[in-house]
């Protein structure tokens, strides 16, 4: 799944860890979901929508081929 | 629920494990001196008391972790306990044969290996999903 978290978060100029606390999860965790090593269940990608100010759709869309 | 701070529960972690050291170190060699069966139960049993405090301390943290931290320990502790499982058998089926001669003390080893085998997958999972090498990262 690709995603636009990292492009989200820097420009709101947060850090991993500040958007890791909003979120209520560790900072690899955010890391891990901007690498794309992660994908995030449905409660926390409503949860990234949400504090985005995004659609869900418009954050997370599969990789091609997956 | 509140996440768990990494450094309190090292430092706990840390502190009931000085504990079961030091009677490992003073309390245990009195289990062979003493006669009586029930103060050599309760002194045998002893150490089991911080080993555990260590794993409710281990599963509360489990308990407040995230999705990605909760699912690491999942599969690391699925890992330990494959390996361990199938080293125990494997173990157990020899000793019955009489091809490996072994006392039930061996037994003490079975949740250091469990430990062991789940912080080494715990290590590479960590690797693999965050890039770090930090055992605590997630």
């Amino acid at each position: 799944m690709k995603n636009r978290v990292r492009e989200l978060r820097e420009a709101r100029g947060w850090s991993q860890g500040a958007l890791a606390e909003q979120l209520e999860v560790s900072r690899q965790t955010v890391n891990a979901i901007e690498n794309g090593k992660y994908d995030p269940s449905l409660p926390l990608a409503f949860k990234l929508a949400r504090l985005f100010k995004q659609r869900i759709e418009s954050m997370f869309e599969p990789d091609e081929g997956r | 629920m509140a996440r768990v701070s990494k450094g309190k529960y090292n430092l706990q972690v840390a502190a009931i494990m000085a504990v079961y050291v030091a009677l490992m170190l003073f309390e245990w060699p009195l289990v062979g001196k003493t006669d009586g069966l029930a103060l050599r139960t309760l002194l045998a049993l002893l150490p089991t008391v911080p080993v555990v405090a260590v794993i409710v301390l281990a599963a509360r943290m489990v308990m407040r972790g995230d999705e990605l931290e909760q699912r690491m320990h999942l599969i690391a502790l699925s890992v330990a306990m494959g390996v361990v499982s199938v080293a125990s058998i494997v173990g157990a089926f020899l000793a019955i044969a009489h091809v490996w001669k072994v006392d039930g003390g061996v037994l003490i080893w079975v949740f250091p290996a469990l430990c062991l085998v789940y912080g080494v997958t715990r290590l590479v999972l960590v690797r693999r999903l965050t890039g770090a090498w930090d055992f605590w990262g997630c």
